[in-house]
């Protein structure tokens, strides 16, 4: 019908049209994904988000006795929560609960209870031993069980014995609960060294390796 | 007035299409609209809430008990609000008649979809709107967790820190998405601002569309019919028209509805924010997830620990138990109309017991749930002296496997009998008919 017969086109315009929205597309897919990066903040270890380190102090974490100093008597086969404090830039005393991870169990068990695989260096003279409170399969703080039996965690009932290394002894919980090395100076409970294990939230050896090295440069 | 706007607007055209629509007159199919008039109210109520509520989480002095200028008693802004709103005349009311409705709104959603199971209403043409009503579902969940989150009491708080585990379990990226998801590692600066955006703007949102779809897929091909309505007229529309006849029925409902849940928020108090208490590192006994969750909890509370290393990322127990498992309920969900090869339109709503199998599996996986569910009181369960320690998890997962069987074939037994039982009579009384000829 038509008189002029078209040059083949070297392109359809169905063709064109198809290449310009998923050319639209691909474009508009990626920007909207490099929006989604600035919904995830930058994280700025500031010293209330510090691990506990070499030299912290522990201190009451209950409402009522936050802060103050825990000396061994106020320790016993009963769970006492803790945080490590530490100085920041300044000197000032700063509690690092601005990372509630740093949350710690603290335990005093008559001598010859605590046993392998419990870090019996790391404790103090094999009766007081630190452990971190958050439980290593959600991160939910790890209580007293009311059977009497260990450690309870509220969340999916994960269960850790503190006198054996806090293994894990039922429930989906997939690693002990990080040992927290401490040692007596005057009558003050010290950090001696970083947790002997990767505590939670780490899920990888090598991430806990480099988030110790980041803290010390930090520090140093 | 009518013929001036319908002049310019071609109401009668609306007429026609959508007002006249036909309802089917069978108390069954009210849960849909229940579903619906708990969003309306859902959303009512959630306005009223918003007015008041402060999305913060930093912390402000409490000024129901400010403490001592040394020492001020600082709680998050949010928690602060939901105390203030609870303050208020009518205001504790307003949270509970909305948390209530939130529960409602699952539950008739649940229901709802059991009926559509158990009548075969979602085979073909209404394929799409079971899809449809599956995403409801999980968009309704999503919105009353991030709601329960919004007061940000200690319970809010161990439930958000929960959710935030969960999705950075996801194997290689969890911890980059549970970041982009909840504002920086937990618990962000911008934590509740970020799940309050979630709350009432991007899930109603969705709920909202998703809704609309399902509402326009149902005027377009209509509900299935009752059996009634074979016997009153074959393979015709029955119904009563949407104007004006299903209006006060539906208006009925609706306020009916309301007003029961306004009795039940009168009485039963909801998620004590006082209580509770704010955020603290005391963890609270016993924590558990809303009943439409109990099973998601419960298989995380039997599934023994494990981890598994796969090129670089990790899969452990909470991705499995958590994530994958409810992945693949979700996927059985959504595969039911896929499992029915008729190609013939469906007219009729089936009568149950016709279709043994599908019952059968519709009920074994309710007795799954339920004993998923049961299984996250676990804790309890130990404590009372039912199991012990050591025999809960063997036995929760041998109930969980068990009771489904059984129930299985209880069901395939009870209907083939009652079949038989039936077809006996019918041959019985054929004969005596016979003998009294
Ligand atoms: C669509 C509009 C909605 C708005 C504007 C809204 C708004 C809000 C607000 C401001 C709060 C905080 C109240 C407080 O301080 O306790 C809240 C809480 C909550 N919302 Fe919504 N909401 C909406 C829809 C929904 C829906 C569709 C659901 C569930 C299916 C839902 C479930 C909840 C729950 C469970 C809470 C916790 C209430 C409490 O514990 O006090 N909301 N909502
Ligand atoms: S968080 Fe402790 S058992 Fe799940």
């Amino acid at each position: 019908m038509t008189r002029y017969k078209k040059q083949d086109p070297e392109i359809t315009r169905r063709k064109f049209i198809n290449v310009a929205m998923g050319t639209t597309a691909a474009v508009g897919t990626v920007s909207l994904v490099s929006a989604l990066g600035t919904a995830n903040p930058v994280f700025r270890l500031t010293p209330d988000k510090a691990p506990p380190v070499k030299g912290d102090v522990l201190v009451h974490a209950s409402e009522s006795k936050e802060g103050q100093i825990i000396k061994v008597s106020d320790l016993s086969d009963q769970l006492v929560r803790a945080w490590p404090m530490g100085k920041d830039k300044d000197g000032n005393n700063v509690i690092r609960k601005g990372e509630p991870n740093n949350i710690l169990a603290l335990y005093r068990f008559p001598k010859g209870q605590l046993v392998e695989p419990t870090k019996l260096d790391a404790t103090v003279n094999g009766e007081i031993v630190a452990y971190s409170d958050i439980c290593t399969h959600a991160g939910c703080s790890v209580a007293d069980s009311d059977q009497g039996d260990g450690m309870k965690c509220p969340c999916h009932s994960g269960q850790y014995d503190p006198k054996r290394g806090c293994k894990v002894i039922g429930g989906p919980p997939p690693r002990p609960l990080a040992q927290l090395p401490i040692k007596l100076e005057g009558d003050q409970l010290v950090v001696a060294d970083f947790f002997a294990s990767m505590p939670y939230p780490f899920l990888s050896e090598t991430e806990w390796e480099k988030f110790k090295k980041e803290v010390e440069e930090q520090l140093a | 007035m009518n013929q001036w706007l319908d002049d310019r607007l071609h109401i009668s055209r609306l007429n026609d299409k959508f007002l006249r629509k036909a309802f089917p007159v069978h108390h069954s199919f009210f849960l849909g609209e229940i579903t619906l008039f708990s969003l309306i109210v859902l959303i009512l109520t959630g306005i009223l809430l918003a007015l008041s509520y402060e999305p913060s989480n930093s912390l402000v002095v409490n000024t129901f008990d400010p403490g001592t200028v040394t020492k001020p008693n600082l709680v998050p802004a949010a928690y602060h609000s939901a105390l203030k709103i609870n303050a208020m005349p009518f205001g504790d009311m307003l949270r509970r008649v909305h948390h209530w409705m939130a529960n409602i709104m699952v539950a008739a959603a649940v229901i709802h979809m059991m009926r559509i199971y158990f009548t075969g209403a979602f085979k073909k043409p209404r394929e799409i709107n079971w899809w449809i009503g599956m995403l409801l579902l999980i968009f309704s969940a999503l919105t009353a967790v991030t709601g329960y989150i919004l007061p940000y009491d200690n319970y809010a708080y161990n439930t958000v820190k929960v959710v935030y585990a969960i999705t950075g379990s996801i194997p290689w990226v969890g911890e980059w998405v549970a970041q982009a998801a909840f504002a920086g590692k937990f618990p962000g600066a911008g934590i509740i601002p970020r799940i309050y955006g979630y709350h009432i703007m991007l899930l109603p949102g969705i709920l909202l569309a998703l809704t609309g779809a399902h509402m326009l897929l149902m005027i377009k091909q209509k509900h299935t019919q009752p059996q009634y309505a074979k016997r009153v007229a074959y393979k015709k529309i029955v119904g009563v028209p949407f104007m004006t006849q299903q209006t006060p029925i539906m208006l009925v409902l609706a306020l009916l509805l309301t007003g029961l849940v306004m009795l039940f928020a009168a009485f039963i108090p909801v998620h004590p924010v006082e209580f509770f208490g704010p955020p603290s590192t005391t963890p609270i006994n016993n924590i558990k997830p809303d009943w439409y969750l109990l099973w998601v909890f419960g298989a995380l509370a039997i599934i023994p620990s494990f981890e598994w290393h796969l090129f670089g990322g990790l899969i452990g127990a909470e991705f499995v138990g958590a994530l994958v498992l409810p992945g693949i309920v979700m996927a059985l969900m959504f595969a039911v109309p896929m499992l029915d090869r008729t190609t013939e339109h469906q007219y009729y709503a089936e009568n149950p017991t016709n279709h043994p199998v599908r019952l059968a599996a519709g009920v074994a996986f309710f007795a799954m749930m339920i004993v998923l569910s049961v299984a996250g009181y676990k804790p309890e369960l130990i404590s009372s002296g039912l199991l012990t320690t050591g025999n809960a998890n063997t036995i929760l997962w041998i109930l969980t496997l068990l009771v489904p069987a059984v129930s299985y074939f209880a069901v395939i037994g009870i209907v083939r009998g009652i079949r038989a039982l039936r077809e006996a009579d019918e041959r019985e009384s054929l004969a005596h008919a016979h003998a009294d000829d």
